[in-house]
């Protein structure tokens, strides 16, 4: 089994990894890199726990082999706040109590995220789609559902806030 | 979150893994998407040497309309279908990529992996087959064109050899006034593997309301995906009344061949019958839109 090396951008930095052949996305970014913000349920793309952005697409990882990303972007819930500003997401999350033990957040914000960048007005419904791959077991969903449509608001109307 | 051992190759081109193919033929595996083959490696159903990422294969990632039709790379996504507006009778692909797993399996999951995986169940077969799509096979030298109805064997199973690569799917173009629409039946929305699904396409005549041409084919009611060609045959020449819709989808409950193994044959059947006739409503109406 020959190594891979592979040279991507995570959260934003150049990073070069020599990487098994057979390590999935998810298994190289919290073993390999220690990122273990990125959640392992799962392993097999039901859960969403895993969700990270690859070229700012939501993706499950653990069903990406690490090798894969070769001269890609990827996104894990530590590239979002900036410094110590959390991402408006991160902090409707907080906000809105839509943080119970945490397991499915960083997928949940991962998707939000992108589901926001794409559209920052989003229906109800909208961000109930974009969130139907992250399953949580704590919240029933509707403060999750309440928060994204928060950072929605703030996203969008900015001036309202001044 | 194992996987077992084997060596990467990401070739840049398709006459490359072709030549990685023709080399090592079912000891190389192909990665496409990776949302069944991740899972089949993990579970050990498949150990190949070595895994073959058609990831850097960009013409296999093109999508072109030609007076004749409409070709689709292997690796265009579900979700690059499901936001692709490819007509009237071809949204009937749109619908059924909008409700493939979930956004994120959308994300990366190919047409082409849907098909090669040959599952009875899988969501982008039926409106293929609908819309008579032809897949091209490559290898070494030599390509070949296989009709969409001839490509499925057995659950799992399909014609291609070892050494070929599926590189795109062809779906020759409509006359003017026909629509397409696909119905899936499952307890929820998003990460479901469907109970029953439904796609139908109809051509009409000038007057909007004769019916020239049909396709129905039902997913997951048979160990491969189906056309029900009795129920469509029946409606050419009627008109697109919705009694005549009724009595096509009554035809094609019977034309399924459910083994009972998710849900009762029987209420397989209903199922059937019921999306047969929603999809050719819709597909009516989408003719005359
Ligand atoms: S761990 Fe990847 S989807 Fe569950
Ligand atoms: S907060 Fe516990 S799984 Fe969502």
């Amino acid at each position: 089994m020959k190594k891979c090396h592979i040279t991507f951008q995570l959260n934003g930095a150049t990073t070069e990894v020599l990487v098994a052949p057979n390590q999935t996305l998810v298994g190289m970014l919290r073993e390999d890199l220690g990122l273990t913000g990125t959640k392992y349920g799962c392993g097999e793309g039901d859960c969403g726990a895993c969700t990270v952005l690859l070229d700012d697409e939501p993706v499950n990882s653990c069903l990406v082999l690490a090798a894969q990303v070769d001269g890609r972007k990827i996104t894990t819930i530590e590239g979002l706040a900036d410094g110590d500003r959390l991402h408006p997401l991160q902090n409707a999350f907080i906000e809105k109590g839509a943080i119970q033990c945490g397991f499915c957040t960083p997928g949940m914000i991962l998707s939000a995220k992108a589901l926001l960048d794409d559209n920052p007005d989003p229906t109800e419904l909208d961000i109930r789609t974009a969130i139907s791959g992250n399953l949580c077991r704590c919240t029933g969903y509707q403060k999750i559902v309440e928060a994204i449509s928060h950072a929605a608001k703030d996203h969008s109307s900015p001036e309202e806030k001044s | 979150m194992n996987l077992p051992k084997f060596d990467y190759e990401a070739p840049s081109d398709l006459q490359e893994a072709c030549e990685i193919k023709a080399c090592y033929g079912d000891r190389a595996a192909l990665l496409a998407g990776g949302t069944d083959l991740l899972i089949t490696l993990q579970k050990g159903w498949l150990a190949p040497s070595r895994v073959v990422s058609l990831e850097r294969l960009e013409e296999l990632k093109e999508m072109a309309g030609f007076s004749a039709g409409l070709t689709i790379g292997a690796r265009i996504t579900a979700a690059e279908l499901a936001e692709s507006w490819l007509g009237t009778a071809e949204q009937v692909l749109s619908e059924a990529a909008a409700q493939v797993g979930s956004p994120l399996i959308r994300n990366r999951a190919t047409i082409g992996g849907n098909l090669v995986s040959a599952m009875p169940a899988a969501d982008l077969a039926p409106p293929l087959l609908a819309l008579q799509a032809a897949v091209v096979l490559n290898r070494v030298g030599s390509e070949r064109v296989v009709d969409l109805e001839d490509f499925f064997v057995a659950p799992g199973e399909q014609v291609m050899q070892p050494d070929e690569i599926m590189s795109e799917i062809f779906i020759p173009n409509l006359p003017e006034g026909s629509g397409g629409a696909f119905e899936k039946l499952g307890v929820r929305k998003a990460l479901e593997r469907s109970i029953v699904s439904v796609a139908a396409v109809v051509s009409l005549d000038g007057d909007g309301k004769t019916i020239a041409g049909a396709r129905i084919a039902l997913g997951a009611v048979a160990p491969t995906p189906m056309l029900a060609g009795e129920a469509a045959d029946s409606l050419i020449g009627k008109k697109a009344t919705a009694k005549n819709f009724a009595a096509a989808a009554k035809i094609a409950a019977g034309e399924a061949r459910p083994r009972g193994l998710r849900t009762s044959a029987e209420y397989s059947r209903l199922m059937v019958e019921t999306l047969t006739k929603r999809a050719l409503q819709r597909a009516f109406a989408a003719a005359t839109a």
